[in-house]
């Protein structure tokens, strides 16, 4: 019995299968996630249709600078993620863990440059409701879609995080053994939340700069 | 069984160039956003994060080399997708 096969569980009959049932799941499950956002995104376009100059008005307040930065961090974790899936395809133990806690730390990162923005954000009156920053009403439509929707991506990438970290104990504890089945829908998660905030970016943080 | 481990420089290869491009498409839609393209700006900011997730997709989360089922499901999410989008605005595109 070879190493790896610790890692197989019932009904598998070997690791390759598990994985391609393990990425059937997780593709299963982000199609409904593309639903979910998809729900949040067309109240989104339709709010937008009805208002866009309050919508560009809106947008140009928002921090071009911590969204691009978090979009970097974002783009560079899934290529520290993807360089984990392929390590742990060739069994590369430290290879794998480490590109697991880059992408963990990045991950983080954009964590706290997302608070950071919360903070300006809140500083700057941009919370809907009574203090309010801006004048034209419609506006707190963009504001109160912009805190719902990037509340909703940041919990989808903590959860990220918290799943990255349980897999890095579980391998470094020898608990499972360094393979790419867990890795797969480990992998395809994290990159989902990677493409919703690249749809995000555009949608909120390039509107109304020209 | 003697194969050989590949490099890290050989396992982030791949990665990197698509990193590359990414940031490189990520610099093209932050700049055109500055630009006065009128009603254009958002067709080409869009534009350009659906390639950005395409990219993403085929080459960083596998669906090049994933089997027809995985890529028909993944695709599932899209169909619907474009139904809830199709319904919602025959609606709100059509009222007077």
């Amino acid at each position: 019995m070879s190493e790896v096969s610790r890692a197989v569980q019932e009904p598998w009959p070997d690791l390759a299968t598990q994985r391609e049932g393990v990425g059937l799941g997780i593709w299963a499950f982000l199609a409904s996630e593309v639903l979910f956002f998809g729900a949040l995104l067309t109240t989104y376009a339709v709010y937008r249709g009805f208002n866009p100059a309050a919508f560009r008005a809106a947008a140009s307040h928002t921090e071009i600078f911590y969204g691009t930065i978090n979009t970097v961090l974002l783009l560079t974790s899934s290529v520290t993620m993807t360089i984990a899936l392929r390590a742990s395809e060739a069994r590369l133990r430290a290879t794998t863990i480490n590109a697991l806690v880059l992408t963990l730390a990045l991950g983080l990162g954009f964590l706290a440059c997302k608070g950071l923005e919360y903070h300006d954000d809140v500083v700057q009156g941009l919370v809907p409701g009574a203090g309010f920053a801006l004048h034209d009403p419609p506006t707190q439509l963009f504001w109160m879609l912009y805190w719902i929707i990037t509340g909703i991506h940041a919990i989808h990438l903590s959860a990220g995080i918290l799943v990255v970290a349980v897999v890095v104990v579980l391998f470094r504890r020898d608990v499972i053994p360094v393979q790419d089945s867990t890795m797969e829908g480990v992998a395809t998660y994290w990159h989902f939340v990677d493409a919703v905030w690249i749809l995000l970016y555009a949608l909120i943080y390039l509107v109304g700069r020209a | 069984m003697s194969e050989r481990r590949p490099s890290v420089w050989e396992l982030a290869r791949g990665p990197a160039a698509v990193w590359a491009l990414l940031v490189v498409l990520l610099a093209v839609s932050a700049g055109s956003a500055y630009m006065p393209l009128g009603g254009i700006n958002a067709a080409v900011n869009l534009a350009i994060a659906t390639v950005m997730i395409g990219v993403l997709a085929v080459f960083l989360m596998n669906l090049r080399w994933a089997s027809t089922l995985v890529r028909i499901v993944a695709a599932s999410g899209l169909l619907w997708l474009v139904f809830m989008l199709g319904l919602t605005f025959t609606d709100y595109l059509s009222r007077p």
